[in-house]
């Protein structure tokens, strides 16, 4: 008799933490995406485009939310600390804060244990560029010129960022002295290319596609295995002759650690109905920025590789890392 | 030459229902900071940076704020005419004829001149913004690093020198704000600076969390030391609308207040408060009754008025166009377009020309908007003096730590706030301008990335800084620019040792 009672209560209990996890009904409400970023920006734009047709497929709102600033650290920060119930996602995951900043400086978290990774939804690659007014149609053109000076100079983002990382290897590969200048970031870095104080520089295709468009740039390689979608007719490094390959910055969605595995898995379904919608597609091809879809496994085996290969990266460039 | 397309798309922009509110506020707020003693433009603009930046929309915000600071220009004069103080830093010279004309009961004509001198003087500075920033901004991309560099130094040094009474002071202020701006990650590297071992100090300090405490705390605390309510010379006011014979006097002040205005607000350091200065020396030297400066000549308030607010229009100029701020106000709203992802800069007018055409030509609306405020309605804006401080200053006050908390939700940036206010304080109570500290908080990291920059470019050589024709006529005026003021202050030493000298002898 006693025993039976205790069965109930016992099943009964375990339907009530079933329930009280969310499991059954995740979403109930809406999910935040956090955005480590200030809004405007390349991960703001890809996050917010797929908040737009996010409700063909979610029942409830995914809400973009920008804790910029501190160089996307306290952004992460939040995310860690904020519950693991599946209502807030770290958007941005596997961008250069993940891949080369945790080369150069220790962060408030840990990489690999503090978060569980969700999906990958897109690599924003590193593409090479040179003003409209140059005269080098190619790399080899570029390379052959710079052969015969002291050094060229390349424009980047910041030092020791991915695109920097990028440009010294190609310096590297093609025997000849780079040396890039760090701006304020991708915007500062462009206008300087545009402005033709530098011999080439560079960033993410949807920095430089709008001025591929208006005929102020003009994109060399990619620095990519296969050619990016957002610039089709731009080569890569490996076509031209140079081994120049890197991750570049990586878009991906990741929640902070023990959120449930059935809540990762139904978000890495969603997300995958996401990266395969039109309306989608349609949108990230206007703002530059390819599609590559990448579910949780695969993602995180991946990103370990992008990240030591940085790390490799580091060493042999000799950059300095503290 | 003047882009009527893109205006016109301004004016669509600007006059949204939304915008058209929004743009009345902040010529009002303007107005009522500018009669209001004690709280200037560029605090007003501070304590409504959280505002912004919950606002959606970057036009709206950018509207607002602008609306202040040159709705202010068009206020300060009131306070200036009326009281003897002046509302805002720029109405300082008229104070002399503009009391002496409200005095001899002439405050409606001094009030009129000011108001029409500003309506006139903003609107040829909005025109001159219109037609010069598309080509300045297509020129702007031949700054390279060492052309910022010098166009910084060249800034730094004017706005030492200029906007306060003593260089000395105005340089230990800007160098203050250089180490505060060097505070935290490096520009290049991103190695952390000056930390202190303080986690909260290991990003940059924040810009509003800065300006709110200086320019916010800061000044209520200072004001709070003026106990009671100045009396007011009259609060009647009649004939606001100027008779022929005024405005034919001073109609040519006007018009050279808007010409020196323009140019001087263009200068990088430059501005409202330098150019109203100039220009009542310019009229003292141009009137045909040089003896009636200083008893109320009417053109020593509708050259200095118009002046300011030339200058406020065209201060927008290198802003938008090469993302260098030149004064406290035009650096908030730098600051102001960051929050919003928008790079003064080239690329601004390209990338972003619905916030340029449509904050230039809310500037057009302004303008006509604050001619009315300040003709028909002056009346209310004199009641407002009324107002106790003892009740203005405990509700900026709370605003004030209400609107910091509320950027990052972090405690720690309210302490930081108190500290500046409390630096802000006694720096002013001590007479050290803090215009230059903000500014060389601004410019400070952007000269320093150029001069880094531009050295990794040349492998090291410095004479880049002189010999690349921009960078080079830059330098060269900053250089005489030093050595003709300290030629001058040793003149004046000198002059004053001889006049010891011989007093001593008798």
């Amino acid at each position: 008799m006693h025993k039976r009672i205790w069965t109930v209560l016992a099943t009964a209990l375990g339907m009530f933490v079933a329930a009280t996890n969310g499991l059954a009904a995740y979403p109930e409400k809406p999910i935040q995406l956090i955005v480590p970023y200030g809004a405007g920006g390349s991960t703001d734009l890809l996050a917010r485009a797929i908040a737009t047709v996010a409700p063909k497929y979610f029942p409830q709102p995914l809400v973009v939310v920008n804790k910029g600033g501190g160089g996307g650290i306290p952004g992460r920060v939040d995310v860690v600390r904020s519950k693991a119930d599946g209502y807030t996602l770290l958007f941005g995951w596997g961008s250069g804060e993940d891949l080369v900043v945790p080369h150069q400086r220790k962060l408030p978290y840990d990489l690999f244990t503090d978060f569980e990774t969700v999906c990958r939804m897109s690599i924003h690659s590193i593409a090479l560029a040179v003003p409209a007014s140059s005269p080098h149609k190619s790399l080899a053109d570029l390379v052959k010129a710079a052969k015969s000076k002291e050094y060229v100079t390349a424009s980047v983002s910041t030092k020791g960022a991915s695109v920097d990382v990028t440009f010294l290897l190609f310096g590297k590969a093609a025997g000849i002295k780079v040396t890039t200048i760090p701006g304020a970031g991708g915007a500062d870095a462009i206008t300087k290319l545009v402005g033709g104080h530098v011999d080439f520089g560079g960033g993410h295709p949807s920095e430089i596609l709008p001025h591929m468009k208006a005929g102020r740039l003009r994109a060399l390689a990619v620095a990519l295995e296969q050619r990016d979608a957002s610039i089709p007719d731009v080569p890569t490094f490996k076509e031209s002759g140079y081994d120049v390959v890197t991750a570049g910055s990586v878009k991906g969605v990741a929640a902070p650690k023990g959120t449930p595995p059935e809540v990762i898995a139904y978000l890495e379904k969603k997300f995958k109905e996401v990266s395969e919608d039109a309306e989608f597609k349609k949108i990230m091809s206007d703002l530059g920025q390819p599609v590559n879809y990448m579910n949780a496994a695969e993602y995180k085996v991946w990103f370990k590789q992008a990240y030591d290969q940085f790390g490799l990266l580091y060493k042999t460039l000799g950059i300095e890392t503290k | 030459m003047f882009d009527v397309a893109g205006l016109w798309h301004g004016f669509q922009i600007a006059a949204t229902p939304v915008n058209l509110m929004w743009g009345l506020i902040g010529c009002a707020l303007g107005t009522a900071v500018g009669v209001l003693p004690g709280l200037g433009p560029a605090a007003t603009i501070a304590l409504l940076l959280p505002i912004s930046m919950k606002m959606g929309s970057p036009v709206t915000a950018i509207i607002l704020m602008s609306g202040i600071f040159y709705g202010a220009m068009y206020g300060g004069s009131t306070t200036s005419i009326l009281l003897k103080i002046p509302g805002e830093a720029a109405s300082v010279v008229t104070c002399i004829d503009g009391y002496e004309m409200a005095k001899s009961g002439r405050a409606g004509a001094a009030l009129g001149v000011a108001a029409i001198g500003s309506f006139i003087a903003g609107t040829i500075g909005l025109i001159g913004l219109t037609m010069m920033a598309p080509p300045l901004a297509e020129a702007a991309l031949k700054f390279g690093p060492s052309e910022y560099f010098s166009l910084t130094v060249l800034g730094l040094l004017l706005a030492t020198y200029l906007t306060g009474e003593s260089a000395l002071k105005g340089l230990t202020m800007a160098i203050v704000g250089l180490i505060l701006g060097c505070m935290g990650l490096d520009p290049l590297s991103g190695a952390v600076r000056f930390d202190f071992g303080v986690a909260d100090l290991q990003s940059n300090l924040d810009f509003v969390t800065l300006a709110m405490g200086l320019f916010g705390v800061g000044e209520i605390l200072y004001s709070l030391e003026k106990s009671g309510t100045a009396s007011i010379l009259t609060t009647r006011i009649e004939n606001v609308f100027p008779k022929l014979a005024d405005l034919t006097r001073s109609g040519w002040s006007m018009v050279r207040g808007s010409v020196i205005g323009f140019l001087v607000g263009i200068l990088p350091g430059g501005g409202a408060v330098l150019s109203s200065l100039i220009s009542y020396a310019v009229e003292k030297k141009a009137s045909k009754h040089p003896e009636e400066f200083g008893h109320g000549a009417i053109e020593g308030v509708a050259g200095p008025e118009s002046a300011n607010n030339a200058a406020a229009s065209s201060s927008f100029i290198p802003l938008l166009t090469l993302g260098i701020p030149g004064n406290a106000s035009t650096a908030m709203i730098f600051a102001a377009l960051l929050i919003h992802g928008i790079t003064p800069g080239p690329f601004l007018l390209k990338e972003h020309a619905d916030v340029f055409w449509g904050v230039v030509a809310s500037m057009y609306i302004g303008n006509v908007m604050l001619l009315i405020l300040n003709l028909p309605l002056i009346g209310i804006w004199v009641q407002l003096l009324r107002v106790p401080y003892s009740f203005l200053a405990p509700l900026i006050m709370v605003l004030t730590l209400v609107g910091v908390y509320s950027v990052n939700n972090n405690v720690f940036d309210i302490w930081v706030m108190l500290v500046m206010g409390v630096f802000g304080y006694v720096a002013r109570k001590l007479k050290f301008d803090l215009g230059p500290l903000l500014l060389a908080f601004v410019l400070g990291p952007i000269m320093e990335r150029s001069l880094r920059q531009a050295l990794l470019m040349s492998n090291g050589d410095g004479s880049v800084f002189f010999t690349r024709p921009i960078s080079g006529s830059l330098m060269a005026i900053a250089i005489a620019f030093v050595l003709y003021n300290l030629w001058a202050a040793r003149k004046k030493n000198r002059a004053a040792r001889a006049v010891a000298s011989s007093e001593a002898a008798k």
